[in-house]
């Protein structure tokens, strides 16, 4: 898969049974290689949307190049209490295949309920020739979308008291996608990190080497943890970050999905300030890009989607080894 | 490392095991059959047609080039004849014979010594367990070989490598090393990203420094693998310690434990300093004799016993000496509070006392009519001693000398330790109601209705009222009085709940679980276990939480992740709330010790026996630590870290 694809699942505007007036939006988007639901996008992108929130872009030509660009991001601009995203996926300059799949689900409200808003965000990048590595992730985001939204989004609405905690469902949910994967595509694996945003509380979970960022003021704070073997040597003091990022093995795993029945599954709760960003992305963007450049492009775009296209052509420009894809949160001002 | 990937990216597409039987190389080697396919070649059985009259059967090891680069051939090429040159003059029992080498149709082949046996990888396949003694058998001539090995001359010969399925077992039940190193140069460095470790090499090999001691580092996780058939490769790198081989392997004598755990150390010069040393230690294991492996005991993480061996001789129990103690009627269960040079503690005596925090020596007794369950708690502002009783009366008491300020009267036993906050008094009756009264007068603002006795102590945020009752009902009220929230757990919560400057919210339920919820709305973020009802409340100091559970252990738990960082093992259930001061965790037992433990390792650092159960937190300044024991006493002790 080239370049990226938005999707408009749904909208719906309902009228409560209280005769209050409120406003439900769903949004998803879903950038993977599953090549089943390729026919679903070319139709959905046809239907005729009235929200201009979730409207179809605007048809452009594709720039010679990689990436392609975007349209200024049209999504809750001036809506300050609510929060605003951007994703994109590239398959980078070398690669035959994109096999990083990236997926964000995204629900805001307004009513009396005072409902927080709920987002998940999920990267996954694929690994294993013959197609298995994009299967593999795109499996995961699809899995792990509707056991999420099972167990945690619907629940929320439902104000079901019954529901896991959130990090167990979480888990759960990555525990499902590592068995599908095993199941459907058993010569493949994927790492996934996966954010569950409810209000200004973000839930991670993470298995492999993508990444999440905390990106504020203060700077940029990596707040998953590779389970890769260099990452290991590193706290252990084996090794320099310099020394990994150059090392023969720097792209061994010890964790992925895929690779065995019962996987361990990282959790993170975490409060996430006003103004501040979170940002997920595939080993195609940390290990090319400075951290200092990722961090500037998300704190200085106010436009999420931007920022996420400028960091996909600055990995591209240092090469686009790998394929390469960013998810960014951009949380509201206080 | 061909042998543990499991997702060998593009290149992985070669025919292994490409020669069909019968093919005959260099006029001399008929093929007949494929042995393995390990990674990058195959080996091959073949017979050695110089010798018409016997079978003579040998081994040979196919090698692909990684490059086709023709220098890059030739380099390969002679790096792989110097070091099968080398290994041609070895001669030692547990060492394959080499017998020839040559360069055929692209590929290199090493002609072996045959052996008929299983690798240890094999084996531990094709069962459950291992004898104890087999093991340490292989382990002694393991030693052996590597000794050889380590001491060839004019240079060391470092195995590099030594996994289970590079030790074959003959099949007289003799330990055969195959696979040397060189086979390696001929694997291709792999770009893509994958899965799996090599699992027995030491830290430093990754480095490139393999050393005789990086061979011991390997032999040791061959060994716990073996015994515990936990594979390293699955599991996170250099990670052995964290599954203690007694858990898997219970009847491995401690000796062979200690043995590994010392092969295992991460920093080489822990580890032993050579394989005639380590071959030593087993063989006295070997005998039964007491292990010489030194402080690796130290290492069994919450052991007290392994810990005050090792590490507690500088702060031995008789080191500390109370400074004072202060002796009540009964038993004392709350735990003590402080204003200016005054301390204050309720006893089951019905009594609330007040001593000087410097001397220990009585200032005023307040008398109630029931049992004081609960802690005092100061009003800093109107210079109050606060405190329910088991008389139904919540009593505010003016610290300097307890005469009586204002009482109220609920309908129930307190039980529940107040909260002074936003110029108000919080606590919960077993009457089932949270009162919330004007701190300075006792003045009535609210109660709210929990339906059954709240025993917790309230904790106040800026707008929020959070409590739980014997129900299971945890609530967060807002400061007027009304419900903003109810999170349900099956069973009484009796641990009061702490918020951090996150807005989360940590408590324990009887029903064992240490819960985190998000104080603005009480969504459940997470839950983690123990094994028996969780009484006390949490501490939060950085990003990890410090609490104790019936269940006899007191942990210590990563807040944003709910992961154990470490555990100390008491014995016996931990009810009481724990204080934290420059670097250590300081809490009671109900087995009456009072502990104190380092924070960033769980181990202890010295604890002071009392005479009875201690069910409350202490209280902590920069120079003494006032206890509560249910043998009647107040202890000021000497504050040490």
């Amino acid at each position: 898969m080239n370049g990226w694809i938005r999707r408009v699942f749904g909208k719906t505007d309902e009228q409560a049974s209280v005769g209050m007036q409120q406003t439900e939006k769903s949004v998803m988007t879903n950038n993977s290689g599953d090549p089943e639901n390729e026919a679903a996008t070319e139709t959905a992108d046809l239907k005729p949307v009235t929200n201009a929130a979730t409207a179809p872009l605007p048809q452009r030509n594709i720039a010679e190049g990689v990436t392609r660009e975007l349209p200024p991001e049209v999504m809750y601009s001036g809506m300050g209490e609510h929060f605003s995203f951007g994703q994109c996926t590239n398959v980078g300059k070398v690669r035959p295949n994109n096999q990083d799949a990236a997926l964000s689900f995204f629900a805001s409200s307004r009513s009396v309920d005072d409902r927080p808003d709920f987002g998940l965000f999920i990267v996954a990048d694929g690994m294993g020739g013959h197609h298995h590595g994009e299967k593999a992730s795109a499996i995961t985001t699809r899995v792990m979308n509707s056991v999420i939204t099972t167990n945690i989004y619907l629940p929320l609405m439902l104000g079901n008291q019954d529901a896991p905690p959130i990090a167990e469902a979480l888990i759960n949910a990555v525990q499902k996608a590592n068995l599908e994967v095993i199941r459907t595509v058993p010569e493949g694996g994927t790492t996934v990190t996966a954010v569950a945003v409810i209000g200004d509380l973000a839930h991670i979970v993470h298995v492999g080497d993508s990444r999440a960022y905390l990106v504020s003021k203060e700077g940029l704070e990596q707040v998953t943890r590779d389970h890769s073997l260099v990452q290991r040597l590193i706290e252990l003091d084996q090794l320099t970050p310099d020394e990994a990022a150059v090392h023969p093995q720097k792209n061994v795993l010890y964790r992925a999905l895929g690779q065995n029945e019962i996987v361990e599954v990282d959790t993170i709760t975490r409060r996430i300030p006003a103004d501040a960003r979170l940002l997920l992305c595939s080993d195609g963007l940390w290990a090319y890009v400075d951290e200092r450049d990722i961090f500037e492009i998300a704190i200085n775009n106010p436009d999420p989607q931007m920022a996420c296209e400028k960091l996909v052509s600055l990995a591209n420009a240092r090469g686009g080894l790998d394929n390469i894809t960013v998810i960014l949160l951009k949380f509201a001002s206080s | 490392m061909p042998e543990t990937t499991q997702f060998g990216g593009i290149e992985d597409t070669h025919n292994e095991g490409s020669l069909k039987a019968n093919t005959i190389l260099v006029n001399r080697y008929k093929i007949m059959g494929v042995l393995g396919g390990g990674g990058q070649g195959a080996v091959y059985q073949a017979r050695d047609l110089r010798f018409p009259e016997a079978k003579r059967l040998v081994a040979i090891k196919e090698m692909l080039y990684p490059s086709n680069d023709p220098n890059q051939r030739a380099t390969t090429l002679r790096t792989f004849e110097r070091e099968a040159n080398i290994l041609a003059t070895l001669a030692h029992p547990a060492i394959p014979k080499i017998f020839d080498f040559f360069d055929q149709n692209n590929r290199a082949y090493l002609v072996e010594e045959y052996i008929n046996g299983s690798d240890l990888e094999l084996l531990m396949n094709k069962t459950k367990e291992l004898p104890v003694e087999k093991i340490t058998e292989w382990a002694i001539d393991l030693c052996d070989v590597l000794h050889y090995l380590h001491n060839h001359q004019p240079d060391p010969i470092i195995f590099r490598d030594i996994k289970p399925s590079n030790i074959m077992i003959d099949s007289f039940g003799k330990v055969r090393l195959i696979d040397f190193g060189i086979a390696k140069k001929f694997v291709s460095g792999t770009k893509q990203t994958m899965i799996g470790t090599e699992g027995y090499s030491a830290p430093e090999q990754y480095k490139g420094d393999a050393t005789p001691l990086s061979d011991i580092y390997s032999l040791g996780a061959t060994l716990h693998h073996i015994l515990t058939r936990k594979d390293p490769r699955l599991e996170a790198p250099f990670t052995f310690n964290e599954r203690p081989i007694l858990d898997f392997a219970p009847k491995a004598p401690q000796g062979m434990v200690d043995v590994i755990e010392k092969a295992l150390a991460m920093e080489p010069k822990d580890r032993f300093q050579s394989m005639a040393e380590m071959k030593e230690a087993l063989e006295r294991v070997k005998m039964g004799a007491a292990p010489a492996a030194g402080k690796t005991a130290a290492r069994t993480n919450g052991n007290p016993n392994a810990t005050s061996l090792f590490e507690g001789e500088e702060f031995s129990a008789s080191a500390i000496e109370p400074r004072w103690k202060f002796k009540t009627e009964d038993e004392i269960r709350g735990g003590p509070a402080c204003f200016r040079d005054m301390a204050f503690v309720g006893s089951y005596d019905t009594n609330v006392w007040a001593v000087k925090m410097d001397s220990g020596e009585f200032a005023w007794k307040f008398p109630t009519t029931g049992g004081i369950a609960a802690s005092p708690v100061i009003d800093n502002s109107n210079r109050l001693v606060l405190f329910g009783s088991e008389d139904n009366t919540f009593n505010a008491v003016d610290y300097q000398n307890g005469r009586i300020n204002w009482t109220y009267s609920t309908k129930g036993r307190i039980r529940s330790t107040a909260r002074v906050a936003h110029d108000h008094v919080f606590f919960g009756s077993d009457d089932g109601f949270v009162y919330a009264l004007v701190a300075g007068n006792g003045r009535y603002l609210w109660q709210y209705d929990m339906g059954a006795p709240v025993r917790t102590r309230p904790f106040v945020t800026n707008d929020l009222i959070i409590v739980g009752a014997e129900s299971g009902e945890l609530v967060g009220l807002e400061l007027a009085g009304s419900r903003k929230w109810t999170y349900r757990v099956k069973r009484s919560i009796n641990s009061s709940p702490v918020v951090d400057d996150q807005g989360i919210c940590y408590f324990g339920g009887f029903d064992g679980n240490l819960y985190a919820l998000d104080s603005a709305n009480g969504y459940n973020l997470w839950r983690f276990r123990t094994n028996g009802p969780i009484v006390a409340s949490v501490v939060k100091d950085g990003e990890f939480l410090y609490f104790g559970s019936t269940d006899g252990v007191f942990y210590c738990v990563n807040a944003e992740s709910a992961r154990e960082k470490w555990r100390f093992t008491v014995g016996k259930p931990v009810v009481a709330t724990a204080a934290v001061h420059k670097g250590s965790v300081y809490f009671g037992g109900t087995d009456g010790a009072f502990y104190c433990v380092d924070l960033k390792t769980g181990k202890e650092k010295w604890k002071f026996e009392t005479g009875g159960g201690i069910t409350s937190a202490p209280y902590l300044s920069e120079n003494i630590i006032l206890v509560s024991s249910m043998d009647k006493t107040l202890y000021a002790l000497p504050m040490v870290n």
